[in-house]
């Protein structure tokens, strides 16, 4: 049997039953990862010892999957087992934060941008100011990620998240903290800002891109968009924690969703951007609506605007959170 | 000799019987307490309460400002209540009781969701203040501190109506009865009989109601914004954010220290009242 620990809807109904019977290894998929530093928080103590936290593969996004590795705490993935590695996209070939990808490969790619309704704005959404737009004043929300919040106001500011300073972290958490006490922004969120959104409580919101797209069946209306100043790039990663015991088993699973029609399925389902080379082609042929939206498949000139926040050391990652829940009130 | 073997053994059972219960909260309350307080002193050893008791003096003041009006309200909403259903209820009252108490059957955090829900802008509360011009066209309910308070009242409420029902149930009716039968005014036999003898249920429900309200951060995170954040969403915040435990450890314990004084000043109050 092998344990996989993994965010909410992102997943389709087929792939696990598919790989159960093809390979006859049982799956138990929990659905138990909503917030990162929660996550870490609970498993960081057994790992340290040495403990089993009863996974084998986990899917972390890329900050605190580098910090797994740093830590010691992840194990090397088996090339030798990983025959459709060869899919790996060229956005996932490398990361700064697992240089080669010798302890990660991406579960899905996500964008961070705004999402919002224009028969509540009234108006198109092109810019990262707009989130600053008197006219929205109390319909905002932002994320209480801090390296999207943060990321995506430096983007707004002309400020490279690649290469960001503890002075731009400042200045663009002065932005968000004004915005805050004034009202402008009227709550900070982690997936919860979709039903506001979708209500019409909030008008603009920093949004997932496939939370959006999840969205659209019920509400055709919203929007996602990469503000013309830029957008975030993240991905979460499939890694083996290093008490996991069937690592031989979790490779079989991080092998089967490396084939491009297995990856179809998922992005089917999850809405974001896929890691496998192939993947588009496959869904063209079981969804082809998706397959040309441009939040599963972002059109090059998207792409090209898309930022990673830079790796940070732990004493940059606790500063820059120290100063972050500062500015979101807290 | 029989009679002292009986004495030891009497002696012996209050401290039995309490054996389990001192056990549980030794291993389960006191030990985490001891580890929270040597988190809390991690070098330097004053850094962490120097910062708790520097930066979060709003935050505090907000959570013990809205955990005393949410007190209030739910006085003034379920001292009648309990009066009722002491009193007046008759053969309704195990329904109403049971009523009380329903609200348990589900969740906390399930009825603190519907509340998001009901009090949604678009929502009929809402549209109906609006349209009593009671709110502004604009303005809203979710996110503010009315949202907050009026969340913690009603997750609180029954922890207020039953120590107040318990207390008035106990009241001998015979004293009502004498204070009338002295030509006591129905208020004024309510003034100087009832409620002074429930004064007792009254503070053990503030009690129950103000304690867990203060360290409350459902209801802040749910139904309010980011400037209603209570000190409970501050120390889950930086424990499981920031991981700055040991400022977690000391506001945790700041928290607790304001409240061991505000629950002996209360006790104090309280006994100065019925001696007088």
């Amino acid at each position: 049997m092998v344990r996989i620990s993994n965010w909410p809807l992102y997943i389709d109904d087929r792939t696990i039953p598919e790989f159960q019977q093809a390979t006859g290894i049982t799956v138990q998929y929990h659905e138990d990862i909503n917030d990162n530093n929660e996550f870490f928080a609970k498993i960081a103590e057994p790992l340290r010892r040495g403990q089993s936290i009863d996974r084998d593969v986990i899917v972390l996004t890329d900050w605190v999957a580098g910090r797994m590795i740093r830590l010691g705490y992840a194990t090397p993935l088996d090339v030798a087992a990983f025959p459709n590695r060869v899919n790996l996209a060229p956005l996932a070939q490398d990361a700064d934060f697992d240089p080669g990808r010798r302890f990660t490969v991406p579960w899905l790619f996500g964008m961070v941008g705004l999402g919002y309704n224009p028969r509540v704005t009234g108006r198109e959404i092109t810019s990262v100011g707009d989130l600053f737009d008197p006219a929205f004043k109390g319909r905002v929300t932002m994320v209480t990620e801090m390296r999207d919040t943060l990321g995506l106001v430096m983007l707004g500011e002309g400020r490279d998240p690649m290469k960001c300073t503890v002075d731009d972290i400042r200045a663009a958490a002065a932005r968000v903290k004004q915005a805050r006490e004034s009202g402008q922004v009227r709550a900070f969120t982690g997936n919860d800002y979709t039903e506001d959104l979708a209500n019409g409580n909030i008008a603009i919101a920093i949004a997932w891109s496939g939370d959006i797209q999840g969205l659209h069946a019920d509400n055709p209306d919203l929007r996602w968009v990469a503000p013309r100043e830029g957008a975030m790039l993240f991905s979460d990663n499939m890694l083996i924690p290093k008490t996991s015991d069937r690592v031989a088993l979790a490779m079989r699973w991080i092998d089967w969703c490396y084939a491009p029609a297995h990856s179809a399925q998922i992005v089917s389902r999850a809405g974001y951007i896929s890691a496998v080379q192939g993947a588009i082609p496959a869904l063209e042929r079981i969804a082809p609506a998706l397959a040309r939206s441009p939040l599963v498949n972002p059109p090059p000139a998207v792409l090209s605007q898309l930022r990673n926040f830079r790796a940070l050391s732990d004493a940059e990652d606790s500063e820059f959170t120290r100063i972050f829940l500062d500015a979101i009130g807290g | 000799m029989p009679s002292a073997g009986s004495g030891r053994r009497a002696a012996l059972a209050p401290a039995l019987l309490v054996l389990p219960g001192v056990l549980w909260l030794a291993a389960f309350f006191v030990l985490p307490l001891l580890t929270l307080a040597r988190t809390s002193v991690a070098a330097p050893w004053w850094d962490g309460y120097a910062r708790a008791f520097t930066g979060y003096g709003t935050i505090f003041a907000r959570s013990f400002g809205y955990a005393a009006l949410a007190t209030v309200a739910a006085l003034l909403l379920a001292y009648p209540l309990a009066y009722v259903l002491a009193f007046r209820a008759g053969r309704w009252r195990p329904l109403l009781l049971g009523l009380v108490i329903l609200p348990f059957f589900t969740t906390f955090l399930v009825r603190t969701f519907a509340w998001k829900t009901i009090l949604n802008d678009g929502g009929l509360v809402v549209r109906v203040l609006q349209a009593l011009h009671l709110l502004p066209p604009d303005g809203r309910l979710l996110d503010t501190a009315w949202a907050v308070i009026g969340g913690l009242t009603y997750n609180f409420l029954p922890f207020m109506i039953l120590p107040i029902y318990t207390s008035l149930e106990k009241i001998d009716r015979r004293l009502v009865e004498a204070a009338q039968d002295l030509f006591s005014s129905p208020v004024r036999a309510f003034r100087l009989v009832v409620l002074p003898l429930s004064l007792p249920g009254v503070l053990a429900g503030s009690l129950l109601t103000f304690i867990p309200a203060a360290g409350d951060f459902v209801n802040a995170e749910l139904l309010g914004g980011p400037n209603q954040r209570m000190i409970g969403s501050v120390i889950q915040a930086q424990f499981l954010q920031a991981r700055d435990y040991p400022l977690a450890a000391a506001l945790s314990f700041g928290l607790m220290a304001v409240i061991t004084v505000g629950v002996v000043a209360a006790a104090r109050l309280l006994r100065e009242e019925q001696l007088a």
